[in-house]
């Protein structure tokens, strides 16, 4: 376009100025890097041998992982080139967007697979093949649980390399269910049976959160009912099926435990801590949830009133959650291809290797690495082993029928179609139908299925 | 002609004759001079001005005319993408969720202002009255005001949100049962409208105590002496004198309601099924959360349009007022 081209040569292009005005969020982080050196720009980039590795990164946890994890990214060398530590405190796909459009974006980041896909598409990721290839070379590539490599494929190539899942599982409160005099529910029919059991002591039988901002877990309960009855918002081809019979049947059983009075009623206007509040308060026996819920509650992965079931079986025997893949990421702002590409596998065999912060007893994810998993740290916490050996192989991200990962399921998680859909569960004044048919046409409106 | 006419006549003449400066220490009546095209004090003006200029054509010229050209295109925050003229507009105006929002953003005005308006204006009115410690008074009114929004928001996200919440439990310990007031959209939109009230009655209250400062007392006086009534003062007296700073606050208010995010972002979300959100929330929640940019960006721009013609409409009567 002309009009960008000279605005660009002019050296305040439009969309920097856009991008200076209205990123607040990102300031710090820019100026950190435009300090550092930033990255190629400063070091003469396109392949040059000295520069700065910008490595951004979420927050996690209490923050001690991101302590270790400047002090390690602030040791790299290689050479000329050498790494920058930025921690990025509010949205990361918000946060990377804004800094790309003002061409300061990180050179590593880490982030959530639909991140990944995103940037793809708008051309600002470097493709992993080379580090994938490389650690399978050197054995690295055997050490991961299967399939997860492949789900961050596009026909490109690999957007993307994993580092942890990021799984929903049912938990319960062991005190409640004993009270209620319920064993631990395996199918649809025993939790819901429970849940009416928690309800004749006074208690709700389960919550989850689904205000229209800052929650997640109110979708994710829509996803993982869907997923675990063999269902899904896609199918085969990832286009938007909703209004699938496995989902309806989904639907229908939510739309039971609500008019039951079974769910927490606050649970419509709950943001995600809310949760945790009413599991700790004891008044709701189970919630499906991230896999810290002991230390969310006020315990410790040993010392905790919450236990993790194994995945209910659907009344078709299948099982099945939602789960999001953790991710490293290669941005196009880079001294060179390969400096970034050194980099990422230097990192990653710090970070999630078995000699890594598991061994720390610091866990910012569940672990993907067989050598991570066998660490003694992470044997020691039995809800993390029950979720990596019963929930992870059974759980799938939103696309769910349809193989893959595509940019699109960024549209749709947690977005305003499943929020309405979930939330008009929640209040028991809708049908199955109704409520899944408002997710597809909103899908479809935005246009979230899989595109060639 | 009588002579009244002619009195008439004379004082029109000379009140038009001092317009133009005729008179004792006036210039008179100019004679025509060659008029140069840019005199010295015209380029010093405008030179005067033009920093001025610059930075409010950057700061709110240069968004705006972007807003519009983002809005013509289906591209995202770092592409511009294809060119599409209307189709976001018309995205958004075939979306029943956009005129859901239009509808509680038009109720969430009305209520935010002349809610705000008519609370704020009876304790400025009250405040008039000789009372103890006056200053105390101001100062726990304006609280709400003063305390940052995310603060007041989680506080009454705390008294009524969870069944454990003050509000709900006192509301079944009184027998009416377990209301939580976030959980359905009629109790939600009260929420939210009664919340917008209480935040900003105390800048409404401001406005009026220092508008019915510069209200004399002895026209009150004078009113009472005619044997006017309170409400016959009020209507007849007060209403007129503040009317100017009245309309000024409406105009603020109505630019801080259009353009509140954080209140309802904070309280609801915009839920329960997007009953609370307007059209500031929906196009955060488009861009950011459904990554529809130019709709969402379209969103933006039509709530600046009808902003600036409200505001048009609101200035063309304070100008009134004042030509009054």
């Amino acid at each position: 376009m002309k009009t960008r081209a000279t605005s660009d040569r002019a050296g305040l292009s439009r969309r920097r100025f856009l991008a200076a005005a209205g990123a607040g969020a990102v300031l710090p982080i820019v100026l950190d890097a435009c300090s550092s050196g930033g990255s190629s720009g400063s070091s003469g980039g396109g392949g040059g041998k000295s520069g700065t590795i910008s490595f951004w990164d979420g927050e996690v946890g209490t923050g001690q992982l991101n302590t270790e994890a400047k002090k390690l990214t602030a040791a790299y060398k290689d050479g000329n080139i050498k790494g920058s530590y930025n921690l990025m405190t509010g949205n990361d796909y918000e946060i990377i967007e804004a800094a790309l459009a003002a061409n300061k974006g990180p050179t590593v980041a880490g982030g959530y697979a639909y991140q990944a896909f995103q940037f793809a598409d708008q051309g600002d990721i470097l493709y992993a093949d080379n580090v994938v290839a490389a650690m399978k070379k050197n054995g690295v590539y055997a050490d991961y649980l299967p399939g997860l490599f492949d789900q961050l494929k596009n026909s490109k190539g690999y957007v993307a390399i994993p580092y942890g899942v990021d799984t929903r599982a049912l938990w319960y409160n062991k005190k409640l269910l004993t009270q209620a005099g319920v064993a631990v529910p395996t199918d649809w029919n025993s939790f819901m049976a429970a849940c009416k059991a928690l309800k004749k002591i006074g208690k709700y039988g389960y919550v989850t959160a689904a205000n229209s901002s800052n929650s997640a877990y109110g979708t994710h309960t829509l996803a993982a009912f869907m997923i675990n009855n063999g269902g899904g918002m896609f199918d085969e081809t990832g286009k938007a099926d909703c209004l699938f019979d496995r989902n309806v049947e989904a639907v229908e059983y939510l739309l039971e435990m609500s008019k039951n009075k079974y769910i927490d009623p606050g649970s419509v206007s709950y943001i995600d801590t809310d949760v945790y509040t009413a599991l700790k308060s004891g008044r709701v026996g189970m919630a499906l949830a991230n896999p810290t819920i002991p230390q969310e509650t006020g315990g410790t992965p040993t010392n905790t009133d919450f236990a993790v079931m194994s995945p209910i079986k659907s009344p078709h025997g299948t099982t099945g959650t939602i789960q999001y893949l953790k991710n490293y990421q290669m941005y196009t702002n880079t001294p060179s291809k390969a400096a970034s590409e050194k980099f990422l596998q230097w990192w990653n065999q710090q970070f999630v290797g078995a000699k890594g912060f598991y061994s720390q007893g610091i866990t910012g994810a569940v672990p993907i690495r067989k050598s991570a998993i066998a660490l003694p740290q992470v044997q020691a916490d039995p809800n993390l082993v029950k979720i990596i050996k019963e929930w992870v192989p059974v759980a799938k991200p939103e696309s769910a029928r349809y193989a893959h990962i595509f940019s699109g399921l960024a549209t749709v998680d947690n977005g305003t179609p499943m929020v309405q859909c979930i939330q008009s569960i929640l209040q028991g004044n809708t049908t199955a139908k109704a409520a899944l048919q408002t997710l597809q046409t909103g899908i479809q409106q935005y246009g979230a299925s899989y595109k060639a | 002609m009588t002579s009244t006419q002619a009195r008439s006549t004379g004082v029109i003449s000379g009140l038009a004759r001092a317009r133009k400066g005729v008179g004792l220490g006036g210039r008179g009546e100019q004679s025509p001079r060659p008029r140069r095209r840019f005199s010295y004090r015209s380029v010093t003006l405008a030179a005067l001005v033009l920093p001025s200029a610059i930075l409010v054509a950057l700061i709110y010229g240069y968004p705006a005319v972007d807003a519009l050209i983002e809005s013509l295109h289906n591209g995202n925050l770092v592409q511009t993408g294809m060119f599409v003229g209307l189709q976001n507009y018309s995205i958004d105006f075939h979306n029943p969720v956009f005129w859901q929002s239009a509808e509680f953003t038009v109720l969430y005005c009305i209520v935010g202002v002349f809610g705000s308006w008519i609370v704020g204006l009876g304790l400025a009115l009250l405040l008039r009255q000789k009372i103890h410690t006056p200053g105390l008074f101001k100062t726990l009114l304006l609280l709400p005001w003063i305390v940052p929004v995310v603060v007041t928001a989680t506080a009454w996200k705390w008294l009524i949100a969870t069944p454990a919440s003050w509000v709900p439990r006192l509301t079944e310990d009184l027998g009416l049962g377990q209301v939580l007031f976030l959980t359905t959209p009629g109790l939600a939109k009260t929420i939210v409208c009664l919340y917008k009230v209480w935040l900003s009655f105390p800048f409404m209250m401001l406005m009026a105590s220092a508008a019915l400062a510069g209200v004399p007392d002895d026209i009150y006086e004078a009113a009472r002496v005619d044997g006017a009534s309170a409400w016959q003062q009020f209507r007849g007296i007060t209403l007129p004198m503040i009317a100017r700073s009245t309309y000024i606050s409406w105009i603020l208010m109505f630019i801080f309601c259009i353009g509140d995010f954080q209140s309802i972002y904070l309280l609801t979300g915009g839920g329960p099924v997007n009953s609370t959100s307007t059209l500031i929330v929906l196009s955060y929640e488009t861009v950011f959360g459904n990554f529809q940019t130019g709709p969402g960006i379209a969103i933006g721009f039509v709530m600046m349009v009808v902003s600036v013609l409200i505001s048009v409409v609101l200035f063309r009567r304070i100008r009134k007022v004042q030509i009054a």
